[in-house]
Formats: C-alpha cells, sequence, structure tokens
C-alpha cells in the first residue's frame, strides 16, 4: 500500500511540476496543411530545406508544415484544426466557404493545365459515353472537368445519362488498368501519366481545354488574417515570402534548379523526371507578377461562376442553401458575386502585390 | 463502499437510470457542442443541430439521389412511394442485397470447417493453406481482386468472402475438432455412417455455437462491406456516406450512421433469438 501511495505522490506531483513549469515566451505558432499534388510538392521543399523557418523567422511567428490526405486537410481545416491549407478554387468553395468558414486565397499557385483527364479506351468519345460507366471520384474536379467536356462537345442534356461509378482515388488507376469492361475515366496526374501508358487509350480531354478554372490555391482562415495581434497577417507574410522564395528557385536557369526539383519530387516519392512530367502539364505561376495578373484578369470572374454553378447545381454548397449567392466570393477588385452579407471566400492579392515589390 | 462491491445488488430504477446514462451524457453533450459551434458559425456543417438534421433525415428517406434522372411525375407520388424512390430506401435496398450475399456464402465456409475438422484428408488438404490465407490482409491485394472479380458487384461480395470466411472455415473447424471422439464412435456402433455422423451428429451440436461465430463476425463482415462500397460504386450505404463526406454532409452521415447501427442490431438481435428458438437446449453467450 505504501509502495502504491508514494508512486501516486510522485506521479502527481510530475504532473504539477510538468503544468507549473514556466514557459517560454510563446511565439504565435500556426501550421499549414498540404496534401500530395505537383503543386503544392513545394511545400514539402520549403519546410525541409529551412525556407519556411527562416521566414517564420523573420516575422517572429513559428509555422509548422504538415502532409495531409488531401480530403482530410481539408476537414482539418473546416475544423479550425489547422490555419491555412492547399485545396483547389472547387474545394475552397464547397468545403470551407459552405460550412460557413469565412476563407481567404492569399495566394494563386498555378493551374492544372492537363493535369487532369477524361481517359478512354477502345476510341470512345463523348458521343459514346451516355449509358456507359465511368470510373471518378465523385463531387470533385474530376466530375467537373467530364460536365465541362460534355458540356464542350454539345452532350450537356446527356450528363444525367452517364453512369457513375465513385471510385476511391487511391485504387481508380488499378481499377481502370486491370478491368478492361470499364471504358472510361477520369482522375488525375500522376495516375493520369501511369493510365496513358496501357495501349489503347486515349485521352479526349483535359484541363488544358479550360485554362485557369481548375486553380490551385493556398488559403487561410479569414479570422486567422484578423488577429487583432497581426500575427495572422505575419504569418500570411511569410507564407508567401517563402512561396515565392522557392518559384524562384523552382523556375532558375541553372545547374541547382534540378537539384531543387529533384527535392521537390521526394515529397511525393516521385522521380525528378516524372515530377518534371507533371510540371509540364501544369501552368505554374511561378512570379507574383503573373499570379496577380491571373487573380485581378476579369476572366477570372467568369470561371468561378462556372465552378459556383457546378458546385450550387450538385448540392456541394449544402442542401439548405436555396440560392446559389448565398455563398459569396469578394475579388481582389472588392466586387462581389453574390449576397454582401455572405461572403466566405475571399480573393487577397495584398501579399501577392507585397511580393511583386519585393516588399515582404 | 458497497458502490464498488461485488456483492452489490442495484435495485431496478438505479440499473435503467445507469445503464442509460452514457446515453444521456453523449447526446447532451453532442447537442451541446453542436450549439455552441453554430453560436460561433451559424453555417457549421461538422456538427450538425436538431434542426439540420431532422431535414437531413428528411431528405435522405424522401428525396431521391440529385444526380439522378428525376424519374416522371415526381410531384403525384404518395409518401411511401416517395420513400421508396429515396435515396435512403435504395441505399438500403444495394448494400443488404451484398450483405445477404455474403452471409449466404459463409454456409458453405461452414461445411468445408465441418469436413476439414472430421475427414483427414480433407484437414491436411486444407488446412495449412486456410491458416496462411486467413492472416492475407484482403485490402491490401486490392489490384489482384480487379483483375480476377472486376470492380463491380461480384468484387464486393468477393472481399467479403475473403475477408471472412476463413475466420469461419477455422472456428468451425476448431468447434468440430471439440466434440467429444466418444461421441463419433458411439454414433457409429449404433449403425451410423459417416455422412450421418457428420451431418447428424457433430453438425446438429456445433450449429449453434457456428452461429453465434457468424452472429459475431457480422461486424467485420460489415467493415468489408464498407470497403467494398467505397472503393467504387454506384450506390449502398458506405458509397452515399463517402460521397457526403466529400463535402461535410454530415447532417446525412451521422442519421446514416445511426441506421447502419440500427439494422446490425436488428440483426444481431434477430440471430441470438433465432438461436435461442431454435436450439433450446443451449445455454451459452
Amino acid at each position: 500500500m505504501k509502495v502504491r501511495c508514494a508512486f501516486l505522490y510522485s506521479l502527481a506531483l510530475f504532473v504539477l511540476a510538468a503544468a507549473w513549469s514556466p514557459l517560454p515566451a510563446q511565439k504565435p505558432a500556426f501550421t499549414v496543411g498540404w496534401s500530395v499534388y505537383v503543386g503544392w510538392n513545394p511545400y514539402y521543399y520549403m519546410a525541409k530545406s529551412g525556407i519556411m523557418k527562416k521566414w517564420a523567422d523573420k516575422y517572429g511567428i513559428t509555422i509548422k508544415v504538415q502532409r495531409f490526405d488531401y480530403a482530410p486537410s481539408l476537414e482539418a481545416f473546416v475544423a479550425k484544426n489547422i490555419e491555412a491549407c492547399a485545396m483547389t478554387n472547387m474545394e475552397a468553395l464547397d468545403m470551407p466557404a459552405a460550412a460557413g468558414v469565412d476563407t481567404t486565397a492569399i495566394i494563386v499557385g498555378d493551374y492544372s493545365n492537363g493535369n487532369d483527364a477524361v481517359l478512354t479506351r477502345n476510341g470512345v468519345t463523348f458521343k459514346d459515353l451516355p449509358g456507359k460507366k465511368l470510373l471518378l471520384v465523385e463531387k470533385t474536379v474530376s466530375q467537373y472537368l467530364f460536365e465541362r467536356g460534355m458540356a464542350m462537345n454539345g452532350m450537356e442534356s446527356q450528363i444525367k445519362k452517364v453512369h457513375l461509378v465513385n471510385t476511391s482515388d487511391s485504387d481508380i488507376a488499378a481499377a481502370f488498368m486491370t478491368d478492361t469492361s470499364h471504358e472510361a475515366v477520369v482522375t488525375w496526374k500522376p495516375l493520369v501519366s501511369q493510365i496513358s501508358k496501357l495501349p489503347g487509350v486515349t485521352n479526349i480531354f483535359n484541363s488544358s481545354q479550360i485554362p485557369g478554372e481548375i486553380l490551385d490555391l493556398m488559403v487561410v482562415r479569414t479570422d486567422v488574417l484578423n488577429r487583432p495581434d497581426g500575427s495572422g497577417q505575419k504569418f500570411a507574410k511569410a507564407l508567401a515570402g517563402a512561396w515565392y522564395e522557392t518559384m524562384g528557385l523552382m523556375s532558375a536557369k541553372g545547374p541547382g534548379t534540378d537539384k531543387v526539383l529533384a527535392a521537390i519530387a521526394e515529397g511525393s516519392q516521385d522521380s525528378l523526371q516524372s515530377y518534371k512530367e507533371q510540371l509540364s502539364t501544369t501552368h505554374m505561376l511561378f512570379t507574383p507578377q503573373a499570379a496577380l495578373q491571373l487573380a485581378t484578369s476579369p476572366e477570372m470572374k467568369q470561371k468561378m461562376t462556372l465552378v459556383k454553378q457546378f458546385c450550387f447545381t450538385h448540392g456541394l454548397l449544402g442542401e439548405n442553401t436555396k440560392s446559389i449567392d448565398e455563398v459569396a466570393i469578394r475579388f481582389p477588385d472588392a466586387s462581389i458575386q453574390g449576397k454582401a452579407d455572405r461572403v466566405r471566400l475571399r480573393f487577397e492579392t495584398a501579399y501577392m502585390q507585397a511580393a511583386s515589390e519585393g516588399k515582404l | 463502499m458497497s458502490l464498488l462491491s461485488i456483492s452489490a445488488r442495484p435495485n431496478r430504477i438505479t440499473c435503467w437510470a445507469l445503464s442509460w446514462f452514457l446515453f444521456a451524457a453523449g447526446i447532451c453533450l453532442y447537442f451541446y457542442t453542436a450549439q455552441k459551434r453554430h453560436k460561433e458559425n451559424p453555417d457549421d456543417r461538422v456538427v450538425p443541430t436538431m434542426a439540420q438534421l431532422g431535414a437531413g433525415i428528411y431528405q435522405a428517406a424522401m428525396n431521391p439521389d440529385a444526380d439522378e434522372e428525376p424519374s416522371a411525375d415526381a410531384a403525384g407520388q404518395s409518401t411511401l412511394e416517395r420513400f421508396r424512390n429515396g435515396m435512403l430506401w435504395k441505399d438500403t435496398v444495394a448494400s443488404s442485397r451484398r450483405f445477404l450475399f455474403g452471409v449466404a456464402l459463409l454456409l458453405p465456409a461452414v461445411l468445408l470447417g465441418l469436413h476439414m475438422g472430421l475427414f483427414p484428408y480433407f484437414g491436411v488438404f486444407f488446412l495449412r493453406f486456410i491458416l496462411f490465407f486467413d492472416k492475407i490482409i484482403a485490402l491490401s491485394v486490392l489490384p489482384i481482386l480487379f483483375i480476377a472479380f472486376g470492380i463491380d458487384e461480384l468484387s464486393k461480395v468477393m472481399l467479403i468472402v475473403i475477408g471472412v470466411t476463413p475466420t469461419i472455415i477455422l472456428d468451425t473447424f476448431n468447434l468440430t475438432k471439440g466434440v467429444p471422439p466418444e461421441q463419433l464412435v458411439k454414433g457409429f456402433t449404433l449403425g451410423a455412417r459417416d455422412f450421418d455422423v457428420a451431418y447428424r451428429v457433430v453438425l446438429k451440436q456445433i450449429w449453434p455455437r457456428v452461429l453465434n461465430s457468424i452472429r459475431l463476425n457480422l461486424k467485420p463482415l460489415m467493415l468489408f462491406l464498407f470497403a467494398g462500397e467505397m472503393i467504387a460504386s454506384t450506390d449502398g450505404l458506405a458509397y452515399r456516406i463517402a460521397l457526403m463526406r466529400r463535402h461535410m454532409g454530415m447532417n446525412i452521415i451521422i442519421p446514416y450512421v445511426l441506421w447502419v447501427a440500427l439494422l446490425l442490431f436488428l440483426v444481431d438481435l434477430t440471430m441470438r433469438l433465432l438461436n435461442k428458438r431454435l436450439h433450446p437446449w443451449f445455454r451459452e453467450a
């Protein structure tokens, strides 16, 4: 009995001591979530090479970079477990924005320029698809790409006649490649590259035919940006600074570039060659100027309207969202698409602007 | 300290209150969180409120899948027709069908286990392989399954079969081995032939335990079914949950999860009652 009491006392003392030990003056800490994708792998490099730490130190904060699977990263962002997350414009709308989490896109990193594709075997075209099965991850950019493809081929009225098979992205390549009874699939790289190598598979439509519609963003919760102590602003500046420094290294013309790219490819266990192949179908916005130009262009609004319309017709904005205007978007020129009191997604160019002027 | 004593005898009201306490606490905690989160963010979808859940249940039960072609006279349907066209009913039917196929395929497994336990040639032929096969994680060799069974219905049923049957075979085998050999000898001396002994002496008395073992394996079975539906499907309960996860449709996911729990509970209860009714002499579990 005595032994046990002594043990309990020491345990209690230990806990108390741990609780009372004076904490060092805490720097504000932030977490960035990213998932494997050609346009987001640079975050892996930023963390590994110390670029992120350098910029965080400059602004007196701590930034943790954490890798997730894509869906969990979105869930963590919506649940407010992480402050910033890499996601596409579509998921920014239908996950955080539609769930009432006011979200600000601070970096437009790239757009898919062929990364997403509709692939078929046996020469199947859009005209043949009605009545056939189509493998894809439903309610994602894959479905968006498929519907845009149908629309652009004059088949819009037939979209519902195609039988969609919701297939997990971890198995979709194996499923399509081994089960030859399925003739069409929509997916993204690097899976597209794997599948394309099969004889008899054709790429009938891809995202280079809808440039600038599938954007890859870095988003931050607006309430974090607006923290009264200003630490959120510092966080955004540090992120932008680290991002454009890395972009500079990636796009530099020199012998060191391949080394950087190989290190970035490591983030997804890709080879340098495979990563370069993926980059060739990704329109990276290497400079803040290029990103600014895209973000402030008038086409941006039209493209976001298309994406939002897709989200709305598929119930992705929530079953209770009666009107497309209930999830509003604020653009860099301060114009608002939708109801002014329901702005949920904002495009903020201040940080890219500062980067372009070298003021970070 | 009678509270912590083994010989404590709580009265009926206490028993009732205590057994429901954790349910009540869980529900209260849930709605407290929901209310708190909605105060911060009225559009919160992670922890839906009562009203949102109600709307979700209504929508799941009464409305067809939004991506389906709407049927011609959606407006003129009666409530029952609308329910039968609703996604909840259609998903339940699709999943139940796979579930029943899976369970039906467990019966050959029981027979195999019985024969392995009784007939030595069967035993040596199968036992080592099935012991090995039992340890294979079916989900990790999916591409091979796709080659063999495609990605349609068959592969989902086969995933269940591969996942659950080895357990049932080995369990039946052990139960068969557990029947006292004296009974077999007695059967033979009374003039029974091999199959009489197998089916009328051994199977008959291990049957309630086998049913019990199947009942306890319903949950792994359901897990494999859900995994299969999440990999590739066009309907089913897990298909819907996977889709809803894509945009945080927790107001539909939570009712679905509770619905699956209820269905599983009912199947479990039915099997238990059936076992009791069929084998009144069996007094275990």
